[in-house]
């Protein structure tokens, strides 16, 4: 698979702080790649670096296979849109997008009438960029994206402030986009619920480092099933699980909670060593993870074995 | 930088500040010189309703009309900077937005200033006595004050491009277009062959320019063009420069 996002050792620094630590990283023609972290992960800064809103400290990146001065041509087939988009107030959504239109050198007026129809903007077109409410904002700054009929959308945070049918809307959207035109898509979002039904691939990042990177796939099997237990004395039980069960796979959690990702099938088993051992069990049961469940495990997880 | 140019075109246009700042600038132009033919007809010992002394508004106020360029400036372009990271998206140089902007709104400022000038002429000529060769000494003073105009208007747009905070760029703007004689005379004035270096800074400039006007003994100077193009030439070394590597944040 051709790589449309590629970047090699990059890093970002605001003054002394490294907020990006050596980043390898692609994305590969026609997959949706959801990027997820917590906020201050550096989720924006690498969207931004891609952007070119932020010049990365070290490091290089690659867009359709093009690096510096090329990379400025290969823009024209990336449609960005990163944090809250920014219109002129005073102008409607027609004017708007017609002053990027030119901009970009996008020959067809219609496409301003295409792209707000494919948004759900076309009833709100002649209306003042201020009068927006957050949701058509953010479509408004979809439709910006698609304006210029890209080969890969970078979207950070593109179902802010939409409303449940529209957050359906817009994930319909990109899947049809995707599967119809094999658009790429490099996307993040706070609602996992969302990027799981969306995303084809999960990089999960944690103080600007990739601490995952799984397929849905792979994802879809890790994320299965896993013990949950609560538990009065965490570091006896940990110290008891490890003892018997040498491979064992567990994550300590706050709340006195830990989890237990394999040796499901000896639940019984592992409840009857607790006991046994004075460990008062306050909750034990065998749960699936969402991809919000798989996160938090990943990236607020205490002890990790 | 054709399609940048043409977008910058379409939304100076599409902004009504744009019309709105140009007619209260030719509606204050109309409002003096009507001011001055009512009170020269009513008192007859009133001696500014001269067309001289209308015109000398102009020269007089070099200071003023940076300002107003500076107003002109934050309300054409103002938080509109915002949007150029959309432009920086799509692959557009930053090179490329920075000389676009400045063209354009300098574009139309100088269009609006010379509309300014004709209207100013046009009603110094029908309202006030004439004076002798004072249209074409109008026109020499205002083509001197143009390069320090200019390169107001240069400053202050690479100061808005690197998002440099109002209070600042007054504050810079003051202390070049209003402190300066003061400042190089206090530095220079015991320093043979650089004594006389005060003479070249604006305000000592715009100054002299107006002195020669109200003597009639105004020409062209070379000075002037040679302190605007290095206060320019300086304004768009630095922001041009720093614009291209500054984190749009």
């Amino acid at each position: 698979m051709s790589a449309v996002i590629q970047t090699y050792t990059l890093t970002k620094k605001f003054k002394q702080e490294e907020v990006i630590k050596p980043l390898d990283f692609s994305v590969g023609k026609g997959e949706i790649c959801a990027l997820i972290g917590k906020n201050g992960a550096g989720k924006s800064t690498i969207f931004k670096m891609l952007a070119g809103q932020l010049t990365p400290t070290t490091g290089e990146i690659y867009l359709f296979g093009k690096s510096g001065k090329e990379m400025m041509q290969a823009k024209k087939r990336m449609g960005f849109m990163i944090e809250t988009p920014v219109f002129f107030p005073d102008f409607t959504a027609i004017q708007n997008l017609e002053y990027f239109r030119i901009q970009r050198g996008v020959a067809e007026k219609k496409r301003i009438y295409d792209v707000l129809e494919i948004v759900g903007l076309a009833n709100q077109k002649k209306k003042k960029f201020r009068e927006y409410s957050m949701g058509m904002k953010q479509r408004l700054g979809i439709a910006l994206s698609l304006l210029s009929s890209p080969d890969c959308l970078v979207l950070d945070e593109p179902i802010n402030g939409l409303d449940a049918e529209g957050i359906t809307e817009i994930r319909r959207l990109l899947i049809r986009l995707n599967q119809e035109k094999q658009i790429t898509i490099l996307i993040s979002s706070h609602i996992l619920t969302e990027l799981q039904l969306l995303a084809t691939r999960f990089v999960f990042i944690k103080n600007g480092v990739i601490v995952e990177d799984v397929s849905k796939q792979l994802l879809d099997e890790k994320s299965r099933k896993q013990i949950h237990l609560k538990v009065d004395d965490t570091a006896k039980t940990a110290q008891l699980l490890e003892r018997t069960y040498e491979d064992i796979q567990y994550k300590s959690l706050p709340d006195q909670v830990i989890t237990i990702q394999n040796h499901i099938e000896k639940a019984g088993e592992i409840n009857r060593l607790l006991i046994k051992n004075d460990v008062l069990v306050m909750e034990f049961r065998l749960e699936a993870l969402n991809l919000e469940g798989y996160f938090l495990g990943l990236v607020e997880g205490g002890g990790e074995k | 930088m054709i399609n940048y140019l043409k977008s910058e075109n379409y939304r100076i246009l599409h902004r009504k500040s744009l019309y709105l700042t140009t007619a209260i600038f030719f509606l204050l132009i109309t409002g003096a010189a009507f001011c001055l033919y009512f009170f020269s007809s009513v008192d007859a010992d009133f001696r500014y309703g001269t067309s001289s002394f209308f015109y000398s508004n102009v020269i007089g106020m070099g200071i003023q009309i940076i300002i107003i360029s500076y107003l002109y400036n934050s309300i054409l372009t103002g938080k509109d900077i915002m949007l150029t990271k959309q432009a920086i998206s799509f692959g557009i140089s930053r090179s490329v937005i920075f000389w676009s902007k400045l063209l354009v709104t300098l574009g139309y400022f100088l269009l609006v200033c010379a509309a300014g000038l004709l209207l100013m002429i046009g009603l110094g000529q029908s309202l006030f006595a004439e004076d002798q060769g004072v249209v074409s000494n109008f026109f020499i003073a205002s083509f001197n004050m143009l390069p320090i105009v200019l390169s107001g208007f240069i400053l202050i747009h690479a100061l808005k491009m690197l998002k440099i905070a109002d209070i600042y760029n007054i504050i810079i703007v003051a202390v070049i277009y209003i402190f300066f004689d003061d400042v190089l005379l206090l530095i220079f004035r015991q320093v043979n062959g650089l004594n006389e270096l005060y003479t070249f800074a604006p305000g000592a400039l715009l100054t002299d320019n107006l002195m020669h006007f109200m003597n009639q003994s105004v020409q062209l100077d070379y000075r002037y063009w040679v302190t605007g193009a290095v206060i320019s030439i300086i304004a768009l070394w630095i922001g041009a420069g720093r614009f291209t590597k500054q984190d749009m944040d």
